[in-house]
């Protein structure tokens, strides 16, 4: 252990003295000597290319006593108390003529050299952070939370209540609900029809609607459990995964690139998709699931099969937004680390920890010491992105293919006599790039209104290219973005205000003091602590862990969950609506081995989650939200239950797993999201014809056909989605390439049917598409619907030439201007193309005037509004 | 309302030509469950307002001011000599001359926008945290340099706030936007409901799903059998809600296939109009049709429209590049200014004109200016603001905001202020915490203020 850490139970008392026993030797002469003697010289000669308000030239910073430490690309400036091995004294002694410093202006006087060195060799005194008083101090506020709030309280072991209707509950969960709705003196409504019910069950538990065979079976299937046996057919089919395993693809933040502000993809995020996807069908227990998330390398593998899956696992803490362009590495690991304990937080606990970063909580009793506690945990682990922070750069500059979790696998490569023919090709390329670079001569304009430099950084980004094809596992498949262990353990120090330079005192690795989880092991020092901070998540002692989880899937099911915060159960969160039933789920799920199918289908069997959709005035003006389960509240699908319920009901979709991402192809390299890459993509979501879940998700580049209905937040931990009504989505379904062409597959398809007549036609199609016949006035309407579209065209202009006209009208295919750089003008690699690459859609082609009816009519159906919501 | 009609019952009996205005207009601030369902509606600002809407001038890339608009005496004479912090101060290349009454200082390269001297607002002590594009630009839109949380775009926290005038159209419009640096989050909506976020169109006027798949007749005859279906599902017992919404989305939608390809359609505006723009075709044009299509979008009632011009990153090519770049953006510019006073547009339009941030007055490499966060400027122009007016300045090189210093939160803050919101209070919750456009920071710079 080394010197500066502290015990635990030293923690809050030892704050004051380890700030004073940190590293720097900071006595008041010192640090005066600092202050008018060399800070001067800093801010005169160096403070112009090399601070915080700069872009560190070369990635050095001279304004944080760690940036001198640290050092930039040519490593570390200064060796504390040693000036002859500090770099930063050869530089402005000019000891290399082609490195020295400053660049520009005046050289330093051998006075202000000397002033340096003494500095340097009196062990680098650097002003010590005040350190906020609040910090490590007992607040009995905190205390009084820590009591009363109930979100933290142990899970109790609530008895379920007597009903008066007994006969009315099912299972003890229906008598939590009839006994809360008997309080106030209420009746639930009747109960769904057998059509409802089943396509009820079909969309929450799968995501898609239910067959007209699958209606008509179930409606006819006369035994007491028909509808337990259609849940379990539901809970055992794949596309179970592919729904829930999206649920929680929206907690886990999943995207496949880093998003702003240099959007850098992750060409294997898919894996962990599909790890996912694996994981829910398979029905791994959900502690367990968590574990191998966030501590999936550590785990015991049997084979390379399980150990390549927990690996994959970890993804969940990599995957997330990184701000690549970061210009100083403390602030990239320190905002990464951030993101993951957001992340874990809330998706885990539904704790907002993330905002003790720079203070204490405002609301909830968790100080900036858990925080930090937390944060020493994952500065423990390296973020295997596979990224490294770069200020400016192009090309891979962003890409370090050591810093992706590597896969066990064969990984058969170029003969050794090519590798090293290429290696010492690089080198060259390599060597004579960083010559050229950045200096007048290769600033200068060639010929062809380029840098001279150009061609330099062209050839060496070709080799290492190439090199990488060689060597890279992840060009062979056999790499994931994951986590492992970090190079350095140890315990990381509070940062003053959260700004990651500012250093405070050092916090022993370890879990919230929000709440105790008995008999939790403490940190194993000679590790990160992962492992164990996931068994102090997945403990059954855990007070939040569960309660969070059934809570997601009670929402899931029933519309809003018991506590509608499912993100937060802080101070500020909701309060549970049934807080017996909340605890009571909790239990019996971690009795019943954290089992997600085993919840699912007791929820799906209880009588409440079974209630008609009916609202008299009497509840709904009670009760408008329905929070007590007097029914059950209609649901507007998601963006990709909309998408795979009209290719499924047009007979288009591919119910296979799709395998790899589009984005599995680009390389990691700077993405615009107008860009050919980004273009690329698009075409191959606008051409998918698998199912939503599988459509590639960039950070910036949202699938079309998912745009307009609220698509996943892919930021942040998003356990609800938003479901706004807005005209865009009437322009998607009235005008958009997706919805015209599988409306007029479905139309293809009725007309080539063996129906005898239109109304037979009709009501398949009502059948398809909404579930459900049509009434006699339906049938007349759409009659009536048909005849007079296709008479109104056979005046004047056809409707074939109509429908063409307008679609050569409509601009999709019109190129805007391009913008290139002018003669003359050298590109910067800042400098991009501001026209979009817009995506090739094929433009919808109905073969006779008939089919042209049925589209108009197919894509009705699909607008309506009731095929927007499941009953 | 003494006797609350439901409204239900309300749109029940409105069957048909639902509008927007005069729903709003019945409902007031009265009725929060109908403005959730109808988030774009005009809503109350929290006091009377100096300005209605904003046209945001982005010159992304960070234009070089002590070429243009920031003319430093000192600087020009000491060209050639080592600057206070080090680096070498580079006068410009480009003649000053003085302008208008108040006398204002433009180079020759911005000779158009110099005929606005006595109108413009400058903000002359402007400071960011992050020399660096990506995060800069992405802070200029939605306040946070912290790109790992990303917050909502400030045209986003606008239609948040306000609700925006015409229902028939979108009422936040960016036009090319920069595709990196943050790309869509600079126009997004982060953690607001996404109907906030802002709608990308090209300069070419291209908006996806907005012309009419078939001809108008045909397609007025397909929503009929859609709202026919929508309303028979209104009318079953326990329907959703939003089902309402859903059938007033059609006839908005339906309008708007008319409105906006016309409105974005600047071919048919007069010559002289499109003369004044310097409107041609191809990528040299692109500004002055962005200019043109915000005047068209502000005048119809858009609530933020952001027009972009990139390419101003001169690390080298400084001469030639800026002579290229002011060349495509004076004349619209001006144009524009000239055309929404000419209009009365200018009364409750303010434009904000400039960069993420600014330029070195001193050199990098034989012919370029590294990027400057300690110190630029911007312009407003317009509704609200005081005319003619300069708050704030640099150091005699132009090196650092020395005095009316403004954090681009204070920027935020000012033109929230202007807009009629008190940016304390224009709070979001997400997360467990209530977020703003201005983070914990932001002061209103009442100077300006006319």
């Amino acid at each position: 252990m080394s010197p500066k850490l502290i015990t635990a139970a030293a923690v809050l008392a030892s704050f004051a003295a380890t700030a004073l026993a940190l590293e720097t030797a900071t006595d008041e002469a010192k640090v005066e000597f600092f202050e008018k003697k060399v800070r001067p010289i800093l801010v005169d000669h160096c403070y112009h290319c090399h601070s915080a308000d700069t872009k560190p030239a070369g990635g050095l910073r001279v304004d944080d006593r760690n940036g001198l430490l640290i050092g930039g690309d040519a490593g570390a400036a200064i060796v504390a108390g040693d000036p002859d091995k500090s770099l930063l004294i050869e530089r402005v002694l000019h000891e290399n003529p082609k490195r020295k410093m400053p660049k520009e202006g005046e050289l330093l006087t051998e006075a202000e050299v000397d002033v340096l060195k003494q500095w340097i060799r009196d062990g680098l005194a650097w002003p010590r952070e005040r350190i906020p008083a609040y910090i490590g101090k007992k607040r009995p506020d905190f205390e009084k939370l820590k009591a009363e709030h109930w979100a933290w309280q142990p899970l109790q072991n609530p008895k379920p209540p007597e009903v008066a209707d007994a006969k009315w509950a099912r299972d003890d969960v229906d008598r939590f609900i009839r006994a809360t709705l008997e309080a106030k003196g209420l009746k639930p409504v009747a109960d769904a029809d057998a059509a409802t019910l089943v396509r009820r069950v079909k969309f929450d538990l799968t995501g898609l609607p239910p067959t007209p065979e699958e209606i008509e079976a179930f409606k006819n299937d006369r035994s007491p459990d028909a509808f337990s046996k259609l849940v379990d057919r539901l809970l055992a089919s794949p596309q179970f995964g592919e729904r829930w395993g999206r649920h929680w693809l929206d907690v886990a933040r999943y995207g496949e690139s880093t998003g702003p502000s240099r959007n850098i993809p992750y060409p294997h995020a898919w894996k962990y998709r599909d790890y996912v996807i694996d994981a829910v069908n398979r029905d791994v227990p959900f502690d367990r699931f968590l574990r191998e998330q966030i501590a999936g390398d550590l785990l015991p593998a049997a084979n390379d099969a399980e150990r390549n899956r927990q690996l994959t696992a970890t993804g969940f803490l990599a995957l997330g937004v990184k701000d690549v362009n970061q210009r100083f590495k403390t602030r990239f690991l320190m905002d990464n680390v951030d993101e993951q304990i957001d992340t874990v937080s809330r998706s885990v606990l539904a704790l907002t920890v993330s905002c003790a970063r720079c203070h204490d909580h405002k609301f909830d009793p968790i100080p900036v010491t858990d925080y930090y506690a937390l944060a020493g945990i994952f500065s423990s682990t390296e973020n295997a992105a596979g990224v490294r922070n770069k200020m400016g750069g192009g090309g891979l500059d962003y890409y370090d293919p050591a810093a992706l979790v590597r896969l066990a696998g064969d990984t058969a490569a170029a003969s050794p006599q090519q590798l090293a023919k290429l290696k010492a090709d690089l080198a060259v390329a390599k060597k004579a790039w960083d010559e050229i670079r950045g200096t007048p001569e290769g600033l200068k304009l060639a010929p062809d209104g380029k840098p001279t430099q150009r061609p330099f950084r062209l050839k060496y980004e070709t080799l290492q290219t190439e090199l990488n094809s060689f060597t890279d596992p992840a060009e062979r498949g056999l790499a994931v973005h994951g986590v492992r262990e970090g190079k350095t353990i140890g315990d990381t120090e509070v940062r003053i205000r959260g700004e990651a330079e500012r250093i405070g005192p050092t916090v022993p690795r370890g879990y919230l003091t929000t709440f105790a989880v008995p008999e939790a092991q403490p940190v194993d020092p000679q590790h990160s602590g992962r492992l164990e901070l996931a068994r102090w998540l997945t403990s059954p002692r855990n007070p939040l862990t569960a309660r969070v989880a059934v809570n997601r899937v009670w929402q899931n099911l029933f519309g809003t969950g018991l506590v509608s915060t499912v993100d937060n159960f802080g101070v500020k969160g909701d309060v549970p609506s049934h807080p017996e039933l909340l605890d009571f789920l909790a239990q019996r799920f971690i009795r019943e081995g954290w089992s997600v199918k085993k919840l699912v289908r007791e929820l799906t069997l209880t009588h409440a989650y079974q209630l008609g959709t009916d609202a008299p005035a009497k509840l709904h003006d009670i009760d408008p939200e329905n929070r007590l389960v007097w029914r059950h509240s209609p649901r507007r699908l998601s963006a990709e239950e909309l998408r795979d319920a009209i290719l499924v009901t047009a007979g288009r979709l591919d119910t296979k797993p799709a395998g790899p991402s589009p984005v599995k192809e680009l390389k990691m390299i700077e993405m615009r999201d107008n860009g050919p890459e980004a273009r690329k993509v698009v075409e191959a979501a606008d051409n998918a014809v698998a199912r939503s879940v599988y459509l590639p998700l960039l950070r910036g580049v949202t699938p079309k056909a998912l745009e307009a209905f609220d698509p996943v937040c892919q930021t942040l931990v998003s356990g609800r989605r938003e479901s706004t009504t807005v005209p865009t989505q009437a322009l998607y379904f009235l005008n958009s390439t997706f919805v015209r062409q599988q409306a007029l597959a479905l139309a293809e398809r009725l007309l080539g049917s063996e129906a005898k007549s239109n109304s037979e036609r009709i009501e398949a199609a009502y059948s398809l598409v909404l579930g459900r016949q049509p009434t006699s006035a339906e049938l007349d309407r759409t009659a009536r619907f048909l005849d007079d579209y296709a008479a109104s065209f056979e005046v004047g202009e056809t409707a074939l030439q109509q429908i063409a006209s307008a679609q050569a009208a409509s601009g999709e295919s019109a190129g805007a201007s391009a913008a290139t750089a002018p003669p003359g003008q050298a590109v910067n690699p800042d400098d991009v193309e501001r026209t979009p690459e817009l995506a090739k859609e094929a433009p919808v082609k109905p073969k006779d005037t008939a089919s042209v009816a049925w589209m108009s009519f197919v894509q009705a159906l699909y607008a309506s509004a009731e095929f927007r919501f499941v009953p | 309302m003494q006797n609350p009609i439901s409204r239900r019952s309300l749109l029940k009996s409105a069957s048909g030509g639902f509008g927007y205005l005069a729903l709003a207009g019945l409902l007031g601030q009265h009725a929060p469950a109908a403005i959730a369902q109808h988030p774009l509606l005009p809503k109350a600002p929290h006091f009377p307002p100096r300005a209605k809407r904003i046209i945001f001038v982005f010159m992304e890339g960070a234009m070089s001011g002590v070429d243009t608009f920031d003319y430093k005496a000192e600087l020009q004479k000491n060209g050639g000599k080592g600057g206070p912090g080090g680096g070498t101060l580079t006068a410009s290349k480009f003649a000053f001359k003085q302008y208008g009454q108040t006398g204002s200082w433009f180079s020759e390269l911005l000779p158009n926008i110099a005929q606005h001297a006595d109108k413009l607002c400058w903000l002359r002590g402007l400071h960011t945290d992050t020399p660096a594009h990506p995060q800069a630009v992405v802070q200029l839109h939605t306040g946070s340099a912290n790109a790992a949380l990303t917050r909502p775009s400030m045209g986003a926290w606008l239609l948040y706030g306000l609700g925006t005038d015409n229902q028939d159209l979108p009422g936040y419009v960016t036009i090319n936007p920069s595709p990196n640096f943050g790309g869509a989050v600079n126009y997004g909506s982060a953690f607001l409901p996404s109907h906030f976020q802002g709608t990308r169109i090209t300069d070419a006027g291209f908006l996806p799903n907005i012309k009419a798949a078939s001809t108008t007749a045909l397609q007025r005859k397909q929503i009929d059998l859609i709202q026919a279906m929508n309303r028979d599902f209104a009318a079953t017992p326990g329907a959703p809600d939003p089902v309402e919404g859903i059938i007033e989305s059609y006839e908005t939608g339906f309008r708007m296939q008319g409105k906006v390809p016309e409105l974005l359609d600047i071919s048919k505006e007069p010559q002289d109009v499109r003369e004044a723009y310097g409107i041609k075709d191809g990528p040299g044009g692109s500004f002055a049709r962005q200019c043109l299509m915000a005047r068209r979008l502000s005048e119809a009632g858009v609530r933020f429209v952001e027009i972009t011009q990139g390419g101003w990153d001169h690390h080298n090519n400084l001469h030639k590049g800026l002579i290229d770049r002011t060349g495509s953006v004076d004349q619209p510019t001006a144009a524009l200014l000239a055309d929404l006073e000419q209009r009365g547009l200018l009364e409750d339009t303010l434009v904000l004109f400039g960069s993420e941030f600014g330029r070195q007055p001193t050199a990098q490499g034989p012919d370029g200016r590294d990027h400057n966060i300690t110190g630029y400027s911007m312009f407003l122009a317009g509704a609200g603001v005081k005319k003619g007016f300069t708050y704030g300045g640099t150091d005699e090189f132009g090196i650092k905001a020395v005095e009316g210093r403004m954090h681009t939160n204070d920027l935020h803050a000012t033109l929230l202020a202007l807009l009629g919101l008190n940016h304390e209070q224009l709070t979001y919750r997400y997360a467990g915490r209530d977020f703003r456009l201005t983070d914990v920071a932001g002061e209103v710079v009442k100077d300006i203020i006319a």
